[in-house]
């Protein structure tokens, strides 16, 4: 009886530590994305399937010792480039003057490059997957697995030599494919490329400071947050809408971000919409028309709607 | 020896090659080239050729018979055209025209290319609108059009199509509202965290 119970452990004790491994390996490779995207000297271009609509990016990135650039290109809409340099990220505009925030990362590009790994663990399990071969290059997927139920699932092809990332599939909670994110072209350097350098010489227009002027006081609450989601306080201003606004929250989980807007109603009939994996949801009730916006499921953004009280 | 003077005179007279004695003595002797002139002739008149030898004079009779012509006046009566044309094939082989021609090429080609890239600019603009919102079909139900049959259920069609492309542009305008939100989200957090450093910690703990 001895003898049994301790074969059963000792068999407890190597399927968890084999998973616990899995999960090791798995980080090990997440770190192995993220240095590749910050540290390499690179010339890619990528697109992002969205349903039947697809955008098409250059993305060069180069680093000295001290020093980091980044450059991407939307080759669809023209007259936008968006540069980084360091902590201060420029959208430079063909017909206005440039537009200069302050942010470690351009949001444009995938949050998984770039959110720290404590963040992310806290909300995902890494397991390394199977090896396949994509664009000629053996690639390694590494799926990250949501630890609660409403929040989407990433599957993460990565190159088996550099650790560059070739694909991004975003799968919702049912595992339908809502936006793949795919490197067409890589081309990685030892040095930086000249037009980068060039780049990081060029005088660009400085910072505005910080316009933190708070939104109007919120006329109402909302009652219920998503699981490891949590307000942002004081968004910036949004003057466009300010007009017609009554209420406005930011959420964020460190790797998503949800914005809920509440107006004045515009007898419109509840319905969702979804651009890749944002879903867009519209619901009047209440006298109040609560619109939710962001990489959640129906569900949530529902829950959410109906929180405003 | 006038016999021996005439054999080898009338050799000679057949393109035979002088001695140096015979053509001393040729030099010499008036007579002799009188005589050789003969035999010319006499050969010539036997081969029946026609006599052309020009007279030794000639040059002046010529002289005389353009004294006689009466004096023409050439009237330079070409049109400005012609002396232009006359100008450039001058100018064309000196030196300063060819710089010129080829700097009004390249002006005229730079000419072209700036309005034909301006137009083709326009074209593509036109082609390709900003995408919207691409989430649903604007009009799904859309029915041939017809002048003549404007039911009220056709109005009310157009209206929802209206109510419809209004509400697009609300959402795009809330959608471009939350990505300007993600792009200042780390600068407003900064901003904040800096003014009071305690307020981020406790959120990471919530």
């Amino acid at each position: 009886m001895m003898r049994f119970s301790g074969v059963c452990s000792a068999i407890v004790l190597i399927v968890v530590s084999g998973l616990a491994q899995a999960e090791q390996a798995g980080w090990a490779l997440f770190d192995k994305v993220q240095h590749a995207v910050k540290q390499y000297n690179f010339d890619t271009s990528f697109v992002v399937l969205k349903g039947g609509k697809v955008d098409t990016y250059r993305w060069l990135h180069g680093r000295t010792e001290n020093q980091e650039i980044e450059h991407l290109i939307p080759l669809d809409t023209s007259g936008v480039d968006i540069l980084r340099r360091d902590a201060i990220v420029y959208y430079l505009l063909a017909d206005r003057p440039a537009f200069v925030t302050q942010s470690h990362s351009i949001p444009e590009l995938p949050a998984l490059f770039f959110e720290s790994k404590q963040e992310i663990s806290k909300l995902y399990n890494a397991v390394a997957g199977s090896s396949s071969l994509m664009s000629g290059r053996s690639a390694q997927l590494l799926r990250l697995t949501a630890k609660n139920a409403g929040r989407y699932n990433y599957w993460l092809w990565l190159d088996d030599e550099s650790g560059f990332p070739l694909r991004i599939d975003t799968l919702s909670d049912q595992q339908n494919a809502l936006e793949r994110w795919l490197v067409t072209h890589m081309q990685i350097n030892p040095e930086m490329p000249d037009s980068l350098r060039a780049l990081m010489e060029a005088e660009l227009p400085a910072a505005t400071s910080v316009t933190n002027k708070a939104l109007a006081n919120n006329n109402q609450k909302l009652t219920w947050l998503p699981e490891g989601y949590t307000e942002v306080a004081e968004p910036a201003s949004i003057p466009q809408l300010e007009k017609s606004l009554l209420s406005y929250w930011l959420l964020s989980d460190g790797l998503h971000q949800v914005s809920v807007f509440v107006q004045n109603p515009q007898h419109l009939p509840t319905q969702a919409y979804r651009d890749g994996a944002t879903t867009i949801y519209v619901q009047t009730a209440n006298q109040l028309e609560v619109t939710v916006i962001g990489p959640v499921s129906i569900d949530t953004a529902r829950q959410l709607a109906a929180a405003v009280r | 020896m006038s016999s021996e003077n005439q054999d080898w005179l009338s050799a000679a007279s057949d393109n035979k090659a002088l001695t140096k004695v015979q053509l001393d003595s040729l030099l010499g002797d008036a007579q002799l080239q009188q005589k050789l002139q003969r035999y010319h002739l006499i050969g010539s008149a036997m081969r029946s050729e026609v006599s052309s030898a020009l007279p030794a004079n000639f040059a002046d009779n010529f002289m005389a018979q353009l004294a006689d012509e009466p004096v023409y006046q050439l009237q330079s009566d070409r049109n400005l055209m012609q002396r232009i044309k006359a100008y450039v094939a001058v100018a064309a082989n000196g030196s300063w025209l060819q710089p010129v021609a080829q700097g009004g090429i390249a002006a005229a080609v730079a000419l072209i290319a700036v309005f034909g890239v301006q137009q083709y600019q326009q074209g593509e603009e036109y082609l390709t609108p900003q995408p919207l919102l691409q989430t649903q079909p604007i009009a799904g139900f859309a029915t041939p059009v017809s002048l003549s049959q404007t039911t009220v259920t056709d109005r009310f069609a157009a209206q929802e199509q209206q109510a419809m492309l209004e509400q697009q542009k609300r959402l795009q305008a809330m959608l471009n509202a939350h990505r300007q939100q993600l792009r200042v989200m780390e600068q407003t957090q900064q901003a904040k965290q800096s003014a009071t450093p305690h307020n981020g910690s406790e959120q990471n703990e919530q």
